[in-house]
């Protein structure tokens, strides 16, 4: 079992994460500007585990590092200052606290100890074609047949589904029930027959998302994690770290570094329309940094996250755009031609952080939808 | 600070915001030539608001900006006209980093106990925001110092009755106090949006006598270059009371007004507009507090000023759209000038222009953090 990092001076143990980090994460997949695919960063994920540092948020007695609230921020701006990217970790972000709350011993025996290893690693099998920020609209199916399901439906937006090796389902096992009623939790192996998974290739040229389809998929009764009709209470009792971390400014910090060095090679801070649009932005990140802090501090106090953090993850991605928005255009000609280009010695690439950051307003509750939650629950707007 | 200490003050604030003053006041005020209540003053006196930042051996409370941000804040939700910031917090700051003693027992302690007015006449040209733009000439005599130039955009000027001028000497920049209706002192005053008044101040000759200098050269310099940083600061403090008090009257008429039998509030293109406005509003929360935890505990002057320059920056330009927008969710009612919309977005105009605006902070940050790297 872990040491008990609680009772180290905070000081003390961020020294030791980023001695850690600085010496062991590989230095070539530092800031990348995509998703990270699993075949790239699973030395890492290995090197975690070994070290006993791969589910931060389990508790020690599930071979997770047990951090309190003030450690795990600690923890992730670490990583999060070294540019480490995060592996498909589901397993470790959703699927392990979700177990830990609901499941039965006999699948946190089973899964959790595979999940930390890697042996599993998860995909999040909860958008379909007619179910994207209307999630509680979904509509796969799951009968009770014997000892089993009978799943038969289609996922979609599935990251790297072709990397893992289960899938965390919501599935529709009552039809008559009013939407969000009628959902349940299932875990599934990607192995079983029945499951085809078709990648798609989005706008930056990745396969990063697929599609997952069911076909009469068999699947065992003891894999559903709740009470039968109870998944969405499951699917939402998340963590408030993972709508705290979407909003932190570090990745639109290295973007702004980018373009930094490119104006410098470019001589454009003697312009001053590019630098009244440079300062506006980067005063928009600076500030996003003072909210960011603000809610680190909350967290670390030990007081849950409120629905006024959703503006947080609009305000971040919405900046992050901005800014890759200005990057292209700072490129000039070069800023629509493909790669990395060199600049006075500095490797820039354009179209990959402009890619890269337009998914964040659509993903995790687009920013429409955030706002929706901020009118509604923040505001006190009616509907 | 205490915060105890910090939520009592803050109680006082507000309820005098609810009981010793009113709208119907402000509204009575606008464009009367002295612009606000000398009894009203004299009670923020006694209740030690205007010493909340001077030191205690002036009769004030030796505390801090995150203080005077209270005070600043919960009189600008009511639209209090007193010159709270610009004599409390920019004059007075000015002259109690001064090395004068006797100026400044005599002046600071009637300024906290309300029986005196204090303005600042340091600029002198439109948008400038340092104190190295100051041109009026001060030069001696064999009794002390005679002073020429135009002083404008002065705030506060309205009502004050001594006014802290900065001008150049043969040994460097000086402050030094003139009083109203001195010889060689003539004030004009320019009517501003939200009713109150710039002054401009012309000096012709006017007699400084010796012990009326409060600080000469660097002293002088760093004095006036501190209280503008300091005001700046507090003046976005005010824009934050004024942008959080419309954001609610705005989000509150969505909640009542009803068209096309539902309450306008209902439809998703308002609330998406009120959710915008309110992440401008939490944004220059989260720097107002950071900002003024930092200027307190004193940075070196590139440093202060960066951050009263992103402070700045960030309320004026929310501190304005928040007003500004709060007209067209109101809709015609917004536009009346009985309504009260119209004037958080004078006072909010005003406010965002004084001091430097949005686009002058973020020149003044972009130029100290260029030249940082």
């Amino acid at each position: 079992m872990n040491r008990d990092y609680n009772t180290l001076a905070d000081d003390d143990f961020r020294g030791e994460v980023r001695a850690f980090i600085e010496s062991r994460y590989p230095p070539e997949l530092r800031f990348l500007p995509r998703r990270v695919r699993m075949d790239e960063i699973r030395g890492w994920w290995d090197t975690l585990y070994a070290h006993g540092w791969i589910a931060p948020n389990w508790p020690r007695e599930w071979g997770g590092m047990g951090l309190d609230a003030g450690k795990m921020v600690i923890y992730l701006e670490e990583l999060e200052r070294h540019g480490v990217m995060r592996a498909a970790d589901q397993g470790i972000t959703q699927v392990g606290p979700i177990l830990m709350k609901y499941g039965t011993d006999a699948q946190k025996s089973y899964y959790l100890p595979r999940t930390a290893s890697g042996e599993i690693i998860w995909a999040q099998g909860y958008s379909e074609p007619g179910a994207g920020s209307d999630l509680a609209n979904l509509q796969t199916s799951a009968v009770i047949d014997g000892d089993s399901f009978l799943v038969n439906g289609q996922k979609i937006w599935t990251s790297f589904a072709q990397e893992a090796t289960h899938i965390y389902l919501l599935v529709r096992t009552d039809k008559e029930a009013k939407k969000q009623k009628g959902i349940s939790f299932l875990l599934v192996d990607l192995e079983t027959p029945g499951i085809t998974i078709r990648p798609i290739r989005n706008i930056a040229g990745h396969d990063e998302f697929c599609e997952v389809f069911f076909d009469n998929v068999r699947v065992p009764r003891d894999t559903l994690v709740g009470d039968l009709n109870d998944g969405w209470t499951v699917a939402k009792a998340l963590l408030g770290f993972e709508r705290l971390n979407i909003g932190s400014p570090r990745r639109p910090q290295y973007a702004l570094k980018r373009l930094e060095l490119l104006a410098r090679s470019k001589g454009l801070f003697d312009d001053a329309g590019f630098v009244d649009r440079y300062t506006a932005i980067k005063l928009d990140l600076d500030d996003l940094a003072s909210l960011y802090a603000r809610y680190v501090a909350q967290v670390k106090r030990g007081e849950p996250l409120g629905h006024d953090v959703s503006q947080l993850k609009i305000w971040a991605m919405e900046t992050w755009q901005r800014l890759t928005e200005l990057l292209v255009e700072t490129g000039a000609e070069d800023g629509v031609i493909e790669g990395a280009h060199d600049f006075a010695g500095a490797e820039i690439d354009f179209l990959a952080p402009f890619y890269y950051a337009r998914p964040g307003t659509i993903y995790g509750g687009s920013s429409e939808i955030q706002r929706n939650i901020l009118s509604k629950y923040v505001l006190e707007l009616p509907s | 600070m205490s915060s105890e200490h910090a939520a009592l003050l803050k109680d006082s604030v507000t309820d005098f915001a609810q009981r010793g003053t009113d709208i119907a006041r402000v509204r009575a005020l606008r464009g009367s030539a002295h612009e606000f209540d000398r009894a009203v003053w004299r009670q923020m006196g006694d209740l030690g608001w205007l010493g909340v930042a001077i030191p205690e051996a002036y009769g004030g409370m030796g505390l801090g900006l995150a203080e005077a941000a209270i005070v600043a804040e919960g009189l600008a939700r009511v639209l209090a006209p007193e010159p709270y910031t610009a004599s409390a917090v920019l004059a007075a700051g000015a002259l109690a980093a001064s090395d004068n003693e006797d100026l400044k027992t005599e002046i600071l302690t009637a300024l906290v106990g309300g029986e005196t007015v204090l303005a600042l006449a340091w600029q002198e040209t439109a948008g400038a925001i340092d104190a190295s733009h100051v041109a009026a000439r001060a030069t001696p005599f064999e009794g002390g110092l005679r002073l020429n130039g135009t002083k404008r955009y002065v705030s506060g000027a309205a009502g004050a009755d001594v006014y802290l001028v900065a001008a150049q000497s043969d040994s460097g920049l000086v402050l030094a106090c003139v009083d109203r209706g001195a010889s060689g002192v003539a004030l004009e005053l320019q009517p501003l949006a939200d009713g109150r008044h710039f002054g401009t101040l012309e000096l012709r000759d006017a007699v400084v006598p010796r012990e009326r200098i409060a600080a000469t050269g660097a002293a002088a310099a760093a004095a006036l270059a501190r209280a503008l940083d300091h005001a700046t600061a507090i003046a976005s403090a005010e824009l934050y009371g004024v942008m959080s008090r419309v954001l609610e009257m705005s989000v509150d008429y969505m909640k009542t007004r009803v068209q096309f039998g539902r309450p306008i509030g209902s439809f998703q293109a308002l609330q998406h507009r009120a959710v915008d406005l309110y992440i401008q509003q939490q944004l220059a929360s989260a720097v107002l507090e950071e900002s003024l935890r930092e200027l307190d505990a004193d940075p070196p002057a590139a440093r202060r000023q960066a951050i009263a320059s992103r402070l700045k920056a960030r309320c004026s330009d929310a501190g304005v759209r928040i007003a500004r927008e709060a007209i067209q969710i109101h809709g015609a009612i917004g536009f009346t000038d009985e309504y009260d919309a119209g004037l958080y977005l004078k006072r909010a105009l005003v406010l965002g222009a004084w001091l430097g605006n949005a686009a002058q902070h973020r020149r003044r940050y972009a130029a100290l953090a260029l030249t940082k790297d």
